[in-house]
């Protein structure tokens, strides 16, 4: 009998940096204990992470660090129950531990050469920045990037450093936007779903990547359908219930899709093939 | 006979609800299911005879339109618990009483003819149920083969209804008569009691049909027995675990369970869990003089918690 | 050595004894009126003339257990610091499971595509597998609910069996599907097999006539229109408790849960049981429930099992036909019929039933 690896063994990993984002949001960078496996490990953008705290539990997160700089992987973590409160509690130097990389990744190879539509709400802004920053990392293949970005109020926007960087860079076209008007704020405000019909970005030749809360996503995909996006060039990535992260405890599944091994980056068009009961 | 005036009272009442609950002919011969009939020519699809076991009003609570009911003596207990309780509204519940002789236990039977597949089953004017196999006819007195409940069943006759189909019947059986097994279990020693509960509970599979069966547990969703939050209880199948789940089951329904056995009949190993909610309302008309689903004005004494209870001193608690 | 053996009903405690020298021998055992599989001892008493109430998935694919033990050590050079360590034992002994029916083993083949035959197997249920040697028992008659000839199985259906033994007068004819199973021909007590084949093969045929087959074709056609008709399913499952008596007693299900449990800096994770007809499975942190419920929990349950499962693996049903949903559900709700409904023809059927509906 050849012995396997045993998929449910996490590696251990130590926490180097906590970065308070939102108030109910921090990101943490984590690097494996093991060099040789922090040398070797190779991901995807937009494949996720179970990150444990051992007598606590695991939970699922996107690395939103991405491949192109390794030095450690980042995971930002909304305070939600249990387990993110868990991390919530981590400083520097505390072990946890890592399965990943898990699932399937946005099909950045195909949007090669394409205008890219960025469209996030709170938290969801995360599996975004993988790949926005992979993007910027490859800049030259790719067209016009457009972010549109929104939280309830300024303080909950995050990653506020970079989103200030992308501001001012030229090559990327960033619009921000809260619920309400707030003190201090002086761009946009709406919910997002409103911005993007405001901004009614053209479907020519772009690609749409959109996250946010489920009821977020469900608005922009009516908006970007009638700006009559196709709906193959309209992506997402799903959020569910998550144990195993392997296809293995039947917990998040749509119909027979599995979105921890099938997904969790799915286009509209593969959407509107499943089961309602996302 | 019960079954035409059952379905007239449903002619009756169905223009005026949503659904009426009752039963039909289940799976096999010895089972029957319930049947929500909406349309008159449903009606036709009504059964009603001695295994018409379920108790229907645990559906009760979570119906929010007006709907009818086909309630048993028994059965009634849930409903007058449920007004006590306030779980159910009233003006929106139709009920349909059934005067009753007994019912027929579904696992006593199985033991009786050797667990063997039942072609039909048919009853005769003497109390009897005959249960066709291929090995032949049985013939087993309703009496012998009935659930513990009907045995000492103090309220044969609905307690409250709208329509009662037949005439009210008066029980005969003697009152002392309802605790009487759990007096005799209390005989035993306290490492007989361990063993007969380890050996009984390290059946269990946690599956919670019990628990959602029962028409008193209200948390279901939430329940400790899946709760992180309290996290009382782990996922292991250990006996302290399960041991756990079942006290704190027993202990929630504490002057709520209204013993229409459902949780034991429901249970697919055979668990005997309906004697630790009667061991303890034994205990609670003890201390109380408390009997839980049969005065729609009374109140559970876990919901008018006095310091002075009357009987509390002679309990040295 | 001959193909197939016969085992005089005397020398069956002499066998399993015999088998248990080398291995846990798990057979059904009668406790009270529950039958149950126990690992084999003289205290017991054995029960072969019903399937057992639960079946045993457990020996393969316990309940519950512990996927790996962590520790928090403090750091011997700088104590704010702890280090954890991981321990996993995969370890397992050898075992039989001993008469059980054709279906329970049958299920096992629906877990191997999920457990075994992916990119990630699970290693317990994999080595447990491989350590387990499965003696079925073909059945005499059908049990009330059973079904297992409309999913493609039967009472003498050897897929998933080891070997299988048929109940003869004196004994039990035995006949080895694996290598595995044509091993145990060689114990002593095993005789000859070929005087009793042709008895053997008359009483299985017998039994296969006698399983209803509730779908009217051999290949079930479920009608998408219905599938995807919540009104069908409020229908057919408003009486639904839904609770795991169904999922926890199928030998086809194998959902799970994974949870931590610690006590002072020391503890295990461990994984458990969990089946989609819960409220909680598929409960999310933002108090979002995909299938929140009873109907849509049905509807998965049976869409995993006749749908979403055959649409991954081939056209594979997941379901074994055991009967067992049937026979325990506290309110008799019955697969096959439902099932049955939702194929074209059952819609037909409930059309012309149904018109008169308000
Ligand atoms: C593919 C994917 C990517 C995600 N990426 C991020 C991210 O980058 N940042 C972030 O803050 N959140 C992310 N989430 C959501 C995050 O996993 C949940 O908020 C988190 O699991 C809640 O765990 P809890 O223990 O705090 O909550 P509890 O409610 O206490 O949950 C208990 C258990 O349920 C499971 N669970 C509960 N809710 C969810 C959920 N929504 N998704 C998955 N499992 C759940 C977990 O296994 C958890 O251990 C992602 C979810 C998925 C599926
Ligand atoms: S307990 Fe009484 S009312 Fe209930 S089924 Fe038995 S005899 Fe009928
Ligand atoms: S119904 Fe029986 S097996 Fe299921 S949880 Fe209750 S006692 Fe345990
Ligand atoms: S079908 Fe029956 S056994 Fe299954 S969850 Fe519903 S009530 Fe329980
Ligand atoms: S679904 Fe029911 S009949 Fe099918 S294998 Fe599972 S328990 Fe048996
Ligand atoms: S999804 Fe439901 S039906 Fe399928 S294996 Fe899991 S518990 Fe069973
Ligand atoms: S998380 Fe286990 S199957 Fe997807």
């Amino acid at each position: 009998m050849t012995d396997i690896k045993n998929p449910y063994l996490p590696e251990l990993a130590t926490v180097l940096r906590v970065i308070e984002e939102t108030p109910n949001i921090k990101s943490f960078q984590v690097a494996f204990n093991d060099p040789e496996k922090m040398k070797g490990f190779t991901f995807q953008p937009g494949q996720v992470g179970q990150l444990s705290v051992f007598g606590v539990g695991e939970s699922t997160f996107v690395i939103n660090s991405p491949p192109t700089r390794m030095e450690y992987l980042q995971f930002s973590v909304m305070k939600a129950g249990e387990v993110t409160a868990a991390i919530h509690n981590l400083y520097p130097g505390d072990q946890v531990g890592i399965r990943a990389p898990l699932g399937n990744w946005f099909p950045y190879e195909e949007m090669k050469g394409r205008n890219i539509l960025f469209i996030g709400g709170g938290i969801g802004l995360a599996p975004l920045r993988t790949l926005i920053l992979f993007m910027l990392d490859n800049r030259s293949d790719y067209k016009d990037i457009t972010i549109i970005y929104g939280s309830r109020t300024p303080p909950d926007l995050c990653y506020k450093d970079e989103l200030k960087e992308w501001e001012e860079r030229s090559d990327v076209n960033l619009i921000l936007t809260v619920d309400n008007e707030y003190p201090g704020w002086s761009k946009r405000t709406g919910f997002v779903p409103t911005v993007l019909k405001e901004v009614a970005p053209s479907p020519d030749d772009t690609v749409a990547i959109t996250c946010g809360p489920p009821i977020m996503i469900k608005f922009v995909l009516e908006g970007l359908a009638q700006l009559k996006f196709r709906d193959e060039d309209i992506i997402t990535t799903l959020e569910k219930r998550m144990k195993c992260g392997i296809g293995l405890c039947g917990r998040c599944n749509i119909g027979s899709k599995y979105v921890c091994k099938d997904g969790p980056v799915f286009s509209l068009a593969q959407l509107k093939e499943m089961p309602d009961d996302v | 006979m019960s079954t035409e005036k059952v379905k007239e009272a449903i002619a009756k009442i169905l223009p005026d609800v949503e659904t009426v609950i009752c039963y039909q002919q289940g799976f096999d011969g010895l089972h029957t299911t319930p049947l929500f009939i909406k349309i008159p020519e449903e009606i036709n699809g009504l059964i009603w005879n001695p295994l018409c076991v379920q108790n229907l009003t645990s559906y009760l609570p979570s119906i929010k339109k007006k709907v009818g009911i086909v309630v048993k003596g028994c059965d009634s207990r849930t409903i007058v618990q449920y007004l006590q309780e306030g779980l159910i509204d009233r003006e929106k519940i139709v009920i349909i009483g059934v005067p009753c002789t007994g019912v027929v236990s579904v696992k006593k039977v199985l033991r009786e003819i050797g667990h063997q597949p039942v072609a039909g089953v048919a009853f005769d004017d003497n109390g009897n149920i005959v249960v066709k196999t291929s090995k032949g006819d049985r013939t087993l007195a309703i009496a012998d083969v009935c659930p513990d409940k009907c045995a000492t069943c103090q309220y044969p006759t609905p307690i409250v209804y709208d329509y009662l189909a037949g005439d009210p019947i008066k029980s005969d059986k003697p009152k002392e008569s309802v605790h009487e097994d759990i007096r005799q279990f209390d005989e035993k020693t306290l490492e007989e009691k361990k063993a007969y509960w380890e050996k009984e509970l390290e059946k269990c599979i946690r599956c919670y049909a019990c628990r959602n069966a029962c028409p008193m547990c209200i948390c279901q969703d939430s329940c400790i027995a899946e709760t992180r939050e309290p996290h009382w209880i782990s996922q292991k199948l250990s006996l302290t675990e399960k041991f756990m789940f079942h006290m704190i089951h027993a202990v929630h329904l504490a002057g709520r369970c209204v013993e229409c056995g459902e949780c034991e009949r429901v249970c697919p190993m055979d668990i005997p869990v309906a004697k630790l909610k009667k061991k303890i309302n034994t205990e609670m008309k003890e201390l109380f003089n408390y009997e839980p689903g049969v005065d729609p004005d009374g109140k559970p004494p876990m919901y008018t918690f006095n310091v002075d209870e009357v009987k509390i001193k002679e309990h040295k608690l | 050595m001959p193909d197939t053996g016969y085992l005089p009903k005397e020398k069956v405690k002499d066998f399993m004894r015999e088998l248990a020298k080398d291995a846990v021998v798990y057979a059904p055992c009668l406790e009270g009126d529950t039958v149950i599989f126990r690992p084999f001892s003289e205290e017991r008493t054995l029960c072969f003339d019903r399937p057992a109430n639960s079946p045993p998935k457990s020996v393969i694919y316990p309940q519950s257990e512990q996927l790996f033990a962590f520790e928090y050590k403090k750091d011997p050079e700088d104590h704010q610091k702890m280090s954890v360590e991981l321990k996993a034992d995969t370890n397992v002994p050898g075992m039989v499971i001993f008469a059980a029916r054709p279906c329970d083993a049958r299920g096992f083949t629906i877990y191997d595509r999920v457990f075994i035959d992916t990119d990630t197997p699970d290693p317990y249920y994999k080595k447990r597998r491989e350590n387990t040697l499965i003696v079925t028992l073909s059945c005499a008659e059908p049990s009330p609910g059973c079904f297992c000839v409309g999913v493609g199985g039967g009472p003498a259906h050897k897929e998933g069996s080891d070997a299988m033994m048929t109940e003869l007068e004196g004994g039990y004819f035995i006949e080895p599907v694996s290598e595995k199973g044509k091993a145990i021909l060689n114990k002593s007590m095993i005789e000859d097999g070929s005087p009793y084949l042709q008895k053997a093969q008359e009483a299985q045929a017998k039994a296969h006539e006698a399983v209803k087959n509730p779908f009217e074709t051999d290949k079930l056609k479920i009608s998408q229109d219905l599938f995807n008709n919540d009104a069908f399913w409020e229908e057919a499952v408003s009486k639904c408790v839904s609770c795991g008596a169904c999922t926890y007693l199928c030998p086809t299900c194998y959902c799970f849960n994974i949870t931590d449990e610690q006590a002072s800096g020391k503890g295990e994770r461990i994984r458990s049981w969990d089946a989609c007809m819960f409220f909680h499975f598929t409960l999310e942190a933002s108090t979002h429930n995909p299938r929140p419920t009873r109907f849509q929990r049905f509807k998965n349950r049976v869409g995993h099992k006749f749908v979403y499962y055959p649409e991954k693996y081939d056209g594979a049903i997941a379901c074994c036909g055991c009967g067992r949903c049937i026979r325990y559900c506290p309110v008799s709700v019955d697969i096959s019929e439902i099932v049955s409904n939702l194929t074209e023809s059952g819609q037909k059927q409930q059309q012309t039933a149904g018109s008169a509906k308000k």
